[in-house]
């Protein structure tokens, strides 16, 4: 029953407060709709960017942490930026043979083009499948395996061979019934192509609710045959250790601008980034969000305070008699201070824990009908609890103080 | 039938109170209103005392000054060896705390507590931990008959009830003096017996009881009358207190 300089304790205080706020329970409410607000939109907004979170580093480390990518574009963020590297040389198969001759950090160098197409086996047709192409050293990065068969060769790569891996939902539309197994050695229609089925991938699972198992990857030439060769490539390259990505990087950009012929005050006229770029890019956008929530965030609990003060303040009019009452009897001004400062504390918390209740409840609904996972940050809560009971204390001082100011006289003789 | 005591000659030794030329002076910007001035007055451990006087006389304002709650402009007063006069807010509420016991014409309860925790109020602010709170205010409230009113609140008390709940509360700290303020004047005459029977018994006991008041009827169960007119005091005389023959109490 601590308090300063003894009085109302701790929790009488906030019974007393409590009490008041059962008593007037619409008034309440109101009262403390800015903090309900406030922290419900905090609650929701965080619990949201870590289900987010979750998936986009599901995403980046699936692919593994230590390959990254050469591609014509850098990551830009304006129209004219992006028109502007239009103009820049396309990556070929012969920049990745240049790549894997000369490079010496590499363990591999992967060509890759992605698009998009219709599969085809007997009767069975499925649209809007992604068609992959890759050159054979995709095999010797892929960490997520094959359920059945093989992956493709260098001969097959290299004499654009039609052979194709599929996706295990792609198999499953397209042998409905058949195990993965006995998918080897079909032959399918990819694209108007006839392919022969050498593996059956494992599944990748899905990221926002969108399956990454409706895939089919072919030789890289056999990509180029389908969509033409005039889109430019990208590369995936495996450093050889995890503790030369670094150094992969600063020979793939060196061996880049050789390859261009780019003199030294030249920019680069491609790009490079791995999967800490993305999610440094992903962090920039989240912490962008997070800074405009603080701003919305601010201004509702400030609107929030303002109103709990107003209460208070009519609240200490309201029981101007029982501070004289109180101060008759002994209490001082620190003692009566303290207690309304309590129970402006105790609003405002009683508004926070409204809140992180509808936000958690919020949360769990968006959960529910998205694919966006639950993933509920104690720290959140903590921090919500936290803010409230600063804005209780910053907000009730004033009343507080107006109410241990009363001259006793005069507060017992107030009607 | 009632009695009355012989006249009761004036106590010697330190006096709990003593005032000295105690004056007090409002400031209603252009004219100064001299509410009290300059007073001498004693009083001793164990005096029941009614102070008189007609509304504007000053004391209301020794009232005040009496309990604490004001200062005055000039002047000294002693109350318990503590000199009142120099003390901060806050040590002025300590002193109420511990010295002074009120009694309010309008009971001053606080209308959503129960009698119990109504007489705990300023053992809280004593700093007097639960257990023993709750024990002390139910001897209190045992005192004035209404241990078994304890959780009752105080819409749901007459109003003689009430008042003897706000004497619980004014006797819970053991105050050296018990200061009323026109403590029946909200009650009617049956049960303004009951209230001064109880400021009685208490004064047998040993309590020094100041009563303002300005029904003279209530004046005669004191010991010694003060009169005040116009910031003065115009007599101060002992008197055979009036008694009550009866226990017409409610123990």
């Amino acid at each position: 029953m601590a308090g300063p300089g003894r009085g109302v304790g701790l929790a009488e205080g906030v019974f007393i407060a409590l009490d008041a706020i059962w008593a007037n329970k619409l008034r309440s409410f109101l009262t403390v709709l800015g903090n309900v607000i406030a922290i419900s939109s905090i609650i929701l907004v965080v619990t949201i960017i870590q289900g987010v979170n979750a998936e986009v580093t599901k995403i980046f480390t699936a692919e593994g942490a230590d390959i990254f990518t050469v591609r014509r574009e850098s990551l830009v963020f304006s129209q004219e930026e992006a028109m502007a590297m239009r103009s820049r040389p396309r990556l070929t198969r012969e920049d990745a043979r240049f790549l894997r001759e000369t490079g010496t950090a590499f363990e591999a160098v992967v060509e890759s083009a992605d698009g998009s197409g219709r599969v085809e086996y007997g009767n069975e047709s499925l649209g809007g499948v992604a068609i992959e192409g890759r050159s054979w050293e995709w095999g010797l990065i892929d960490g997520n395996g094959l359920e059945a068969g093989r992956y493709f060769s260098p001969l097959e790569t290299n004499r654009a061979r039609p052979v194709a891996l599929i996706g295990i939902d792609v198999a499953s539309e397209l042998f409905p019934g058949a195990d993965p197994e006995s998918a080897i050695g079909r032959r399918i229609r990819v694209h108007s192509l006839h392919y022969e089925v050498v593996g059956v991938m494992k599944t990748r699972g899905s990221s926002f609710g969108f399956s990454r198992d409706e895939v089919v990857v072919v030789p890289i030439r056999m990509f180029q045959r389908m969509f033409g060769s005039r889109n430019s490539l990208s590369f995936s390259i495996k450093p050889r250790g995890p503790e030369f990505v670094q150094p992969a990087m600063d020979e793939a950009r060196t061996l880049m601008r050789i390859r261009h012929r780019l003199r030294p005050a030249d920019e680069d006229d491609f790009g490079i980034s791995d999967s800490s770029t993305f999610l440094d890019l992903y962090n920039q956008f989240t912490a962008g969000i997070f800074g405009a929530l603080v701003g919305i965030v601010a201004m509702a609990l400030v609107v929030g305070g303002i109103v709990i003060m107003n209460i208070m303040l009519m609240v200490v009019t309201e029981r101007t008699r029982e501070v004289g009452i109180r101060k008759a009897v002994g209490a001082t001004y620190n003692q009566v201070l303290w207690q309304f400062l309590v129970e402006a504390v105790t609003l405002s918390v009683f508004g926070g824990a409204v809140g992180i209740t509808l936000g958690y409840l919020a949360a769990a609904a968006i959960a529910a009908f998205t694919p966006l996972p639950f993933v509920l940050a104690t720290w959140s809560i903590v921090a919500a609890l936290v803010t409230v009971i600063g804005v209780g204390v910053v907000f009730g001082i004033y009343p507080a103080s107006r109410a241990a100011k009363l001259d006793p006289i005069t507060a017992l003789g107030y009607e | 039938m009632n009695e009355t005591t012989a006249v009761p000659t004036a106590p010697s030794g330190e006096p709990i109170i003593k005032i000295r030329d105690l004056k007090k002076i409002y400031d209603m910007g252009r004219v100064k209103v001299e509410a009290l001035a300059g007073i001498d007055l004693d009083i001793h451990r164990n005096e029941f005392i009614a102070i008189m006087g007609p509304s504007g006389s000053g004391k209301s304002t020794l009232m005040n000054l009496l309990g604490c709650l004001d200062t005055p402009t000039e002047g000294n007063y002693t109350l318990s060896s503590h000199e009142v006069s120099a003390l901060d807010d806050n040590e002025l509420a300590e002193v109420r705390n511990r010295e002074i016991g009120f009694v309010f014409q309008t009971f001053n309860l606080l209308p959503r507590a129960t009698s119990l925790h109504n007489v705990e109020l300023p053992l809280i602010y004593a700093g007097v931990s639960g257990r023993e709170r709750k024990k002390r205010a139910l001897e209190a409230l045992d005192i004035v008959g209404l241990a078994e009113r304890s959780d009752h609140r105080p819409n749901e008390l007459s109003g003689g009830q009430r008042q003897r709940v706000a004497i619980a509360r004014a006797l819970v700290n053991k105050p050296a003096i018990l200061l009323a303020d026109e403590p029946t004047g909200n009650l009617d005459s049956k049960t303004s017996l009951e209230v001064m029977d109880l400021f009685i018994r208490l004064h047998d006991q040993g309590q020094t009881v100041i009563i303002v008041t300005h029904e003279p009827d209530i004046a005669e169960y004191a010991h010694r009358v003060v009169t005040f007119l116009d910031g003065r005091i115009k007599s101060d005389v002992r008197q055979a207190a009036k008694r009550l023959d009866t226990e017409a109490v409610p123990g």
